[in-house]
């Protein structure tokens, strides 16, 4: 893995290989509109999933602008990848918050953003290995799978643009 | 008015690097779309995406080829400008600034600003894995000392030992010196700080003029630079306002538990003035930080029209750190403004009639009150049209009192939510006299129609029923019709649906058992259990947001302890649970839909707490 960092000799994520399971949980995407999160993982495209919540101060933003950009990207390129953003908020986060969210960081269509009911939240949260008892313990994580893998790509911290097109490009290699 | 010349600013005491050099020459250098082919220097270069081929810099220092640009500001202009950066991300052109993050992610300041990392304070905030430092004008021109330093392992046996050492203070360096005008501007563009050390590659690096920089400078270095009033050497100053026609049992039940919070905090039972003398020097900081409290009460009397006035001397004779508690009888409003105009914490009031606003900034309420019933009324109906085809052709009639702000205040948060969400008229009936005209009857007699009846009065029913109208379903408020909601007329009871705000008691028998014990203890009779339960929790969290704090007594950076606070169900005997999160200003998120238990004066929810 190539150092994506500043100092040559410092790491800004870590990365491993998990087996998730996701949890049958019908949530809202950023229309309102009610989404079978099993089904919708049922893809042959690229996901790419990270959690946010629409107040978030420091993590969420830039993560955000990560997701933002890497779409931009890969609109360019032709390439169709799957975003996901999970609200680790919902209580606050209606899916109104969560529109408002994805226009400020011109998310294009292939980004999505659920919000929903807590527990089914709190359910996705713990079935990725993401769930914080407080909201501002979260930390910055990316989640990615190719369309035939059974195994996620798990990065722990904060990704430069080109650290998540390496990885992104690396996924779809294998 | 005082008239600063930025003009001085730029050209003498700051004299900053041409950031824009090529922009000047006719174009911005920076690459904002990056090809992955480009991304692969980075490894040599150490940031490939940042600006740093535009910034002359020479022997360390950065070099100034275009700050002779002539601007004066105000005083006031310059810092208004510089706030609308900070926390909008505007530049004073009106483009937003432009920014590298994370080495090499263009973010713009319509997506991101300043103030999102470090808050309105300038204190900085604490996220998970990330720390943001202060950035406040007090703290950047001051050295910043690491607290509780240890000395750093030299051997292996030394990093082995249990216990690092803990140096003598004559050998403890500051982390960081103080900033300068130029030390700063040359973090904000290059992300490196004044001991050449790189900073976290999540703090944007910004592309800006000279004149841009010198303004966000000057804004950075007057963001909180001194500590705000209603605090001394001893003693931290609170008040409570209490508003004309508030029955005086429900005021005093709010002042009994408020007072038993200041007695707890002034007996010093974790002797913190002895301990903040004698104390480790590392620990002094927060030691020192004990305030004793000082709470008045400011009661208005009067009408609301003066109220302003009277806040305004009471004010001005002692001024205060931030409101806390208090208690109305009707709307926040006038309360909620003057917080506003003299960026005043205040902290959960009592009301039902809170000021309802995305915007603004230093009033924390515990619900949106009778707007929330509408606007979860709105969600609700809305749920059910999308499952229900039959629900699409019904109508929807929304009944309100013209003379009671309680019950227009329903009406405007379902008018509100409705029309954000759904494309489709409501029949707006208003009454006057309790019941309905003979033509507004008309408008319904024949319809089949959802109503919101949002009346505290039961003569509008008996006149639906006495009509003959069955309304598909009949929207009512458990706290607008109290008891009297369980009299309704049996014909209608079928299809009532009750909006109720606040925990099902059966549901909170653990928390209301632990405010009635704590009541017990400190010798507070039982009296209005809902105003005693809010500011038992207000008690709860209030040593928290000011320990937080600790030698900081910044309002914003007491508000914003606030928006730091974990979700809470335990401590709250009113409503499910209260979430917070920066900004969020009305922490009670949710209300039941629910409906009437057959035979019993119950009621059972149809709703989950938060419906989205």
């Amino acid at each position: 893995m190539a150092s994506p960092s500043f100092a040559a000799d410092k790491q800004y994520y870590q990365k491993t290989l998990v087996k998730y399971r996701i949890p049958d949980v019908v949530l809202l995407d950023h229309d309102g509109k009610e989404v079978r999160i099993k089904e919708f993982f049922d893809t042959d495209q690229v996901i790419i999933v990270d959690f946010i919540y629409g107040t978030c101060t420091t993590i969420c933003p830039v993560l955000s602008v990560g997701f933002s950009y890497f779409q931009k990207k890969t609109l360019k390129m032709g390439e169709k990848v799957r975003l996901v953003s999970f609200s680790i908020d919902p209580d606050n986060d209606t899916p109104e918050i969560m529109r408002e969210y994805l226009e400020r960081y011109d998310g294009q269509t292939g980004w999505t953003i659920f919000t929903g009911k807590r527990d089914d939240i709190t359910a996705v949260l713990r079935s990725f290995d993401a769930y914080v008892s407080n909201k501002m313990d979260h930390y910055p994580l990316t989640i990615m799978r190719g369309p035939e893998d059974n195994q996620w790509v798990r990065l722990h911290g904060m990704l430069s643009a080109s650290d998540l097109m390496k990885e992104y490009m690396q996924l779809k290699k294998e | 008015m005082k008239n600063i010349i930025i003009l001085i600013f730029i050209a003498v005491i700051f004299p900053l690097p041409s950031l824009f050099a090529s922009e000047t020459a006719g174009g911005n250098t920076h690459n904002q779309d990056l090809s992955e082919g480009e991304r692969t220097s980075r490894e040599k270069s150490p940031s490939p995406g940042r600006p740093t081929n535009d910034i002359a810099v020479e022997g360390g220092e950065l070099s100034c080829n275009a700050c002779h640009q002539h601007t004066d500001y105000t005083h006031e202009d310059a810092l208004r400008i510089g706030e609308r950066m900070y926390r909008e991300g505007i530049l004073p052109s009106g483009e937003p600034m432009k920014a590298y993050v994370m080495e090499d992610i263009p973010v713009e300041g319509s997506m991101f600003s300043c103030s999102a990392c470090h808050q309105h304070s300038g204190l900085g905030s604490v996220e998970g894995t990330v720390v943001t430092w202060p950035t406040n004008g007090r703290e950047l021109y001051l050295p910043r000392y690491r607290t509780g330093a240890y000395k750093v392992p030299e051997t292996k046996e030394e990093q082995q030992k249990q216990y690092r050492p803990i140096p003598k203070y004559y050998e403890i360096e500051p982390a960081r010196p103080a900033y300068t005008d130029k030390s700063l501007a040359k973090a904000l563009a290059l992300g490196e700080d004044p001991t050449g050390r790189t900073i976290d590659p999540i703090m944007p690096r910004y592309s800006m003029n000279d004149h841009d920089m010198a303004i966000l400078i000057y804004y950075l270095k007057h963001l909180n630079d001194e500590f705000s009033p209603g605090v001394d050497d001893t003693t931290l100053h609170f008040a409570t306002v209490i508003t004309e026609g508030v029955e005086q049992e429900k005021a005093d039940d709010m002042l009994a538990v408020l007072n038993a919070y200041v007695k707890a905090r002034n007996s010093l039972t974790r002797h913190q003035l002895r301990r903040a003398d004698f104390g480790p020097f590392y620990t002094s900081q927060k030691s020192k930080a004990y305030r004793k409290v000082n709470l008045q009460v400011w009661k208005l009397s009067g009408p609301e029209e003066t109220w302003r006035e009277q806040l305004e001397t009471y004010y001005a004779k002692n001024p205060v750190f931030a409101l806390v508690g208090g208690i109305a009888s009707g709307s926040w409003q006038k309360i909620h403004e003057f917080s506003e105009n003299y960026k005043l914490p205040c902290i959960f009031p009592i009301t039902d009639l809170p000021v309802i606003s995305e915007e603004d900034w230093y009033t924390l309420y515990f619900s949106k009150g009778y707007y929330q019933e509408g606007d979860s009324t709105a969600r609700y109906i809305r749920d059910q049209m999308k499952q229900d085809a039959l629900l699409e052709d019904v109508k929807v009639v929304q009944i309100f009192q013209q003379n009671n702000p309680r019950s227009q205040a329903a009406a405007r948060g379902f008018s509100t939510t409705w029309t954000s969400l759904m494309q489709r008229d409501v029949l707006q009936l208003v009454i006057k006299e309790e019941q309905l005209t003979d033509e507004q009857l008309q408008k319904i007699l024949d319809e089949d129609a959802i109503i919101l009846a949002w009346v505290d009065d039961t003569r509008l029913f008996t006149q639906i029923e006495q009509a003959g109208i069955r309304p598909r379903i009949l929207f009512v408020s458990s706290s607008l019709l109290g008891q009297a909601l369980f009299t309704l007329p049996e014909q209608l009871r079928n299809t009532l649906l009750v909006t109720h705000r606040q925990a099902f008691e059966e549901n909170k028998q653990k928390s209301r058992f632990v405010v009635q014990r704590w009541l017990e203890t400190n010798d507070i009779p039982l009296g209005h259990f809902d105003i005693q339960a809010k500011m038992y929790f207000l008690n709860w969290m209030l040593p928290g947001a000011v320990k937080r704090m600790q030698s900081y007594f910044y309002r914003d950076y007491f508000i914003e302890g606030f928006d730091m606070m974990i979700d809470q169900d335990y401590a709250i005997a009113v409503y499910p649970r209260l979430s917070f999160g920066p900004g969020q200003r009305y922490v009670s998120k949710g209300c039941y839909i629910a409906r009437l238990k057959q035979g019993e004066k119950k009621l059972l929810p149809v709703s989950d707490w938060v419906i989205h």
